[in-house]
């Protein structure tokens, strides 16, 4: 009984194939919309979680900057001594700690035969120890890690090519660093970074052009202003850690700020009074990432959730005129025994197969879409370059759109047919055969 | 003595409209046996097709008492009313009301339909029904490719499909042409004289003769029966 009246509303849908396609056209574009950009979404998501995971999930940067619930790092003062380093060190959340003394580099030279020097822009030159490569998940292609207190330094594959992708740079090759206060000093090429396509705190940060020990190539001092004599010390600008494991970072950035702030650190006492010590976790920029996101994919969701009841309003709309249209036909089938009951089924049938057709083929539309969606995306990755350019979004896909989108499109045919097939079931038999 | 299938006491039928009230049945009494052939007369606005509305089941009474078949239909819910319809009343519209959508065969399968029963079964009775009519060869054929004439030898045999005890016919023939509208009437005495108790509702004189029984109506209330 039940499947009879499914089977003519069936018919009667294929007696309207072209109304019945223009309805369908509404949810079909709702239903393909949502699926595409949470599709499109997810796949981006999980792309820059996939970049971020290449830097170590335990990471964090230390700093000062601005605390709170959006921490701001600021990388103004030097304020980190080798001392805080040191006691960094022994906390028992962290694993390893490396500084990061920031030099900028006005030249970079190179002798090129006897008297002719060749010369190009600098790049950034991060002052640490050996661990920082641990820290930033950074591998050697050639060579091995500088010594501290020795003339050595590693560079990345950008800056051995500075000169020329035909000329090289090579381990063993010595190069003339000449920072903004003009000091020149010679470092020879011990090593050779792999290409990386890690994107981490700041995209700087992960892809360092050329790391150097601290000694002799970095000289920001602080000034005690406790104790006499004047004592100068090195002092970095920011440091990286590393937990012992993921459960820890939580303890890790604490310990390390209960350190900072009140266990007497050498930074206390450099630290601007204005500003706070902050540490940035790995986990804290991811979710920082997701919520943006998120804002983004509720709000073309929301777009597209609009489009999806436009879709609706569509059903409802022809499905009154429907029902207006077949007004006698409706009288006729209650004059030869319809009871209410069948009346409302064959046309909530109608509109639910409308919503169900849509939402599957919408479906089938908006997965093919994001796949569309996501090579667009990938072709202007590859013409943007930088770090994402060696990466490939995947297209994240997932099946159980199918059953969503069927549920979702039989529940917008039920909402959207129920006002109009109860008004086909509440006719009084008798005016809707009268009805010309 | 002849068993009653239609007992109509007291029956009025009201109208209202805002506060205006229209009385389209007054105070009418009808008694039809089984097996009678009626044509039911008068001129528009008579009270003729409320009437026949009532009869059919298809609406209610204001006051009085109607019996179809053993059953009041003042006191049943709308359900009821509807498989009532579905079974004892074999409607035939002036302008034939099949489906548009559906196939010969599919239009006089719908009533079964409404009533349950298996599809072999009933697809079996449809086609017995349209041989009956003589319709065999066009099963398969829509509405709007079949003449009037077998239109409404459709109609016939969708309303034949539930072995009703009444055939309603509502003005039948107002449609077809003369030739065909005998044609339809013929196969209606030929259902009257297998039993069935037939209801012509028309205000067609010509149409007088096929009938055993008039019942003639003006403003609501019966005037003449000949019999």
């Amino acid at each position: 009984m039940i499947h009879d009246i499914f089977v003519m509303a069936l018919d009667a849908m294929r007696s309207y194939k072209i109304r019945t396609f223009l309805t369908l056209i509404g949810v079909i574009i709702g239903v393909a919309s949502v699926i595409m950009v949470t599709t499109a979404g997810d796949s981006v998501s999980t792309f820059i979680a996939d970049q971020w995971n290449i830097f170590n999930p335990t990471g964090m940067v230390i700093g000062t900057g601005t605390g709170g619930a959006t921490p701001q790092l600021s990388i103004k003062s030097a304020v980190f001594t080798t001392n805080d380093v040191e006691k960094i060190q022994q906390l028992s959340s962290v694993k390893t700690v490396a500084p990061i003394g920031l030099i900028v580099l006005s030249k970079i030279l190179k002798r090129d035969g006897f008297l002719n020097w060749e010369s190009r822009p600098g790049d950034t030159m991060y002052a640490s120890t050996p661990s920082l490569l641990e820290i930033l998940n950074l591998q050697l292609a050639e060579g091995t890690m500088f010594e501290e207190g020795k003339n050595e330094v590693v560079i990345s594959q950008n800056v051995a090519e500075t000169f020329g992708k035909d000329k090289p740079l090579h381990v063993g090759d010595t190069i003339y660093l000449r920072r903004v206060d003009q000091v020149t000093l010679a470092a020879k090429i011990v090593g050779i970074l792999k290409p990386t396509t890690s994107l981490s705190l700041f995209n700087t940060l992960s892809t360092p052009g050329i790391i150097c020990p601290t000694k002799p190539y970095y000289s920001s001092y602080v000034g005690s202003n406790v104790g006499t004599p004047l004592k100068r010390v090195i002092a970095y600008q920011i440091l990286l850690a590393e937990a012992t494991d993921t459960s820890h970072v939580k303890d890790a950035q604490n310990q390390i700020l209960n350190y900072l702030g009140k266990g007497g650190s050498d930074a206390s006492q450099y630290k601007d009074q204005n500003s706070d010590f902050v540490v940035i976790t790995q986990q804290y920029i991811l979710d920082r990432v997701d919520q943006v996101m998120n804002v983004i994919r509720t709000y073309i969701t929301a777009i597209a959730l609009i489009s999806l009841m436009i879709g609706g309003i569509g059903i409802a709309n022809i499905m009154f005129a429907t029902v207006t249209e077949r007004t006698r036909e409706i009288g006729t089938m209650m004059a030869i025994g319809a009871k209410r009951r069948d009346i409302l089924q064959l046309f909530l049938y109608q509109a639910t197969i409308i919503g169900l057709l849509g939402g599957l083929i919408g479906c089938i539309l908006g997965a093919s879409g994001s796949w569309f969606v996501v090579d667009l995306l990938n072709n202007s990755i590859q013409k943007l370059g930088g770090a994402f350019s060696t990466g490939t979004i995947q297209v994240a896909y997932t099946p159980e759109w199918f059953i969503i989108a069927s549920i979702v499109g039989i529940i917008i045919g039920i909402a959207a047919g129920l006002l109009p097939a109860r008004k086909a079931a509440k006719m009084d038999p008798v005016v809707a055969l009268r009805y010309e | 003595m002849s068993e009653y299938v239609i007992e109509i006491d007291g029956l009025t039928k009201i109208y209202k409209s805002g506060k205006t009230e229209f009385k389209a049945l007054s105070n009418i009494s009808i008694k039809i046996r089984k097996g009678d052939f009626v044509a039911i007369m008068g001129p528009s606005g008579s009270g003729k097709s409320t009437l026949m509305n009532i009869i059919g089941c298809l609406d209610r009474p204001t006051s009085g008492t109607v019996i179809i078949d053993k059953e009041n239909i003042s006191i049943v819910s709308d359900n009821e009313l509807a498989v009532i319809r579905g079974r004892k009343i074999g409607f035939i519209f002036q302008k034939f009301n099949l489906m548009p959508t559906m196939t010969a065969l599919k239009n006089v399968v719908l009533p079964m339909v409404f009533l349950g029963g298996s599809k072999a079964d009933r697809d079996q009775r449809a086609s017995e029904l349209l041989a009956k009519v003589g319709l065999t060869n066009w099963a398969t054929h829509r509405p709007a490719e079949l003449s009037g004439g077998q239109q409404q030898r459709v109609a016939i045999a969708r309303a034949l499909c539930n072995n009703p005890e009444i055939i309603l016919a509502d003005e039948p023939t107002g449609n077809l042409d003369t030739k065909t509208g005998e044609q339809i009437m013929e196969l209606l005495v030929a259902l009257n004289k297998e039993g069935k108790t037939v209801l012509l509702v028309t205000h067609a004189i010509a149409l007088k003769r096929f009938a055993n029984r008039v019942i003639n109506m003006l403003d609501g209330e019966v005037t003449e029966e000949v019999q």
